[in-house]
C-alpha cells in the first residue's frame, strides 16, 4: 500500500465522515497479513469488509466470534448478486501473534479469513482507529495471560468507513441481514 | 519430561508445564513447537469438552468438587493452566447470574447507614 491518503479528496472527505452519522471511526491501518503482505486499509476500498479485533490465545470468545463472523460471510455468499464480503481479523496480542501465528489460526474459519498482524507500535494504531480498548493481563509463570478486549465484529463500506457493528448478542443470521440492508442502501459518501 | 524452551534441549517432543493439577501434582502437555503456540482449534475442543463434562459433574452435584476431581484432573490437563482460571472464574459469574435471575439483587449491607 502506497500512501496513507491515496487522493487528496479522499483525506478531504474526514469532514464529510463526522456529519455522515457516527464518530470517525475507523482511520488508516498498515500491518502484515498471514503471508508477510503489507497491508493499509486503501487495500480494501471496494470491498465490504467484516472485521474482528481479538488474539489466538483466546479460551473461548475469539474463536466464536470468528466462528460467527465465518457462518455470516458463508450466509452472504449463498444470495446470489451481493458483493462479496472479506473477512478480516486483526490481532490484539503482536508480541505473540506473529504472522506464523496469525496464519496457524485463520485458517480454521474461512478461506478467506485475513489476518493481521505487525508492530507493537502498528497493531496500537489500528485497535485506537477502531476505539477498541485491549489491555493484557498478569502473565503466569508460563509466560502465558488473557488479553482483556472489547469483543466487536465491525462492518465496513466500500469507501474503507464504518457502517456498522455486531456485539456477541447478535448471531449470524442478523449480521447477514443487516449487512444485506447496509448493501442495499448503500451510497458512497467518498468520492 | 524434557522442559521447553531451554537452550540445548531438543525442541520436537519436548513438554511443557501447565501448572499444577488438583493433587499438586505438575501436568504436562507434550508439543512439538519450542515457541509457546496458541492451542489449535483441536486441543481447543478438546479443552472445551473437558471443561464441559467437569460443569455437567458439578451440576449434578450441586458444585461439590470432590465428587468430580476425575474430571477436575482432565480439564486442567488439557486446557492451559490461564483458560482453566478463566473458565473457572467464568463459571463462578454464571452461577451469581443465575442467583440473580433466580433470586434478584439483594444489595449488601452498609457499614454505616446514613
Amino acid at each position: 500500500c502506497a500512501l496513507l491518503c491515496p487522493a487528496p479528496s479522499a483525506c478531504g472527505g474526514a469532514e464529510r465522515t463526522r456529519r455522515a452519522g457516527g464518530p470517525g471511526l475507523g482511520g488508516d491501518f498498515q500491518l502484515l497479513d498471514q503471508e508477510g503482505r503489507r497491508r493499509c486499509k486503501a487495500d480494501f476500498r471496494g470491498q465490504w469488509v467484516l472485521l474482528y479485533f481479538g488474539f489466538t490465545h483466546c479460551p473461548d470468545i475469539c474463536p466464536e466470534e470468528l466462528e460467527k463472523l465465518s457462518r455470516a460471510v458463508r450466509l452472504l455468499e449463498r444470495e446470489p448478486g451481493l458483493p462479496p464480503v472479506q473477512p478480516l481479523f486483526i490481532t490484539v496480542d503482536p508480541e505473540r501473534d506473529d504472522v506464523a501465528a496469525v496464519g496457524r489460526y485463520v485458517r480454521d474459519f474461512h478461506p478467506r479469513l485475513l489476518g493481521l498482524t505487525g508492530s507493537p507500535e502498528e497493531v496500537q494504531a489500528a485497535s485506537s482507529a477502531y476505539r477498541v480498548y485491549a489491555s493484557a493481563g498478569p502473565k503466569d509463570e508460563e509466560g502465558d495471560y488473557i488479553v482483556d478486549h472489547t469483543i466487536f465484529i465491525y462492518l465496513l463500506g466500500p469507501d474503507g468507513l464504518f457502517l456498522d457493528y455486531y456485539g456477541r448478542n447478535k448471531t449470524d443470521a442478523q449480521i447477514a441481514h443487516s449487512v444485506r440492508r447496509h448493501m442495499e442502501s448503500y451510497e458512497p459518501v467518498l468520492e | 519430561a524434557v522442559p521447553c524452551g531451554v537452550r540445548g534441549l531438543p525442541s520436537r517432543g519436548c513438554g511443557r508445564r501447565m501448572g499444577r493439577g488438583a493433587l499438586g501434582q505438575p501436568l504436562f502437555v507434550f508439543r512439538s513447537v519450542a515457541k509457546m503456540s496458541a492451542p489449535t482449534m483441536e486441543e481447543r475442543k478438546a479443552c472445551w469438552g473437558a471443561r464441559d463434562e467437569f460443569w455437567q459433574c458439578l451440576d449434578r452435584h450441586a458444585d461439590d468438587a470432590s465428587k468430580c476431581e476425575k474430571l477436575r484432573l482432565s480439564f486442567e490437563s488439557r486446557c492451559p493452566q490461564q483458560w482453566v482460571k478463566y473458565f473457572d472464574k467464568r463459571r463462578d459469574f454464571l452461577k451469581y447470574k443465575r442467583k440473580l435471575e433466580t433470586e434478584g439483587y439483594h444489595p449488601p449491607e452498609a457499614a454505616g447507614k446514613s
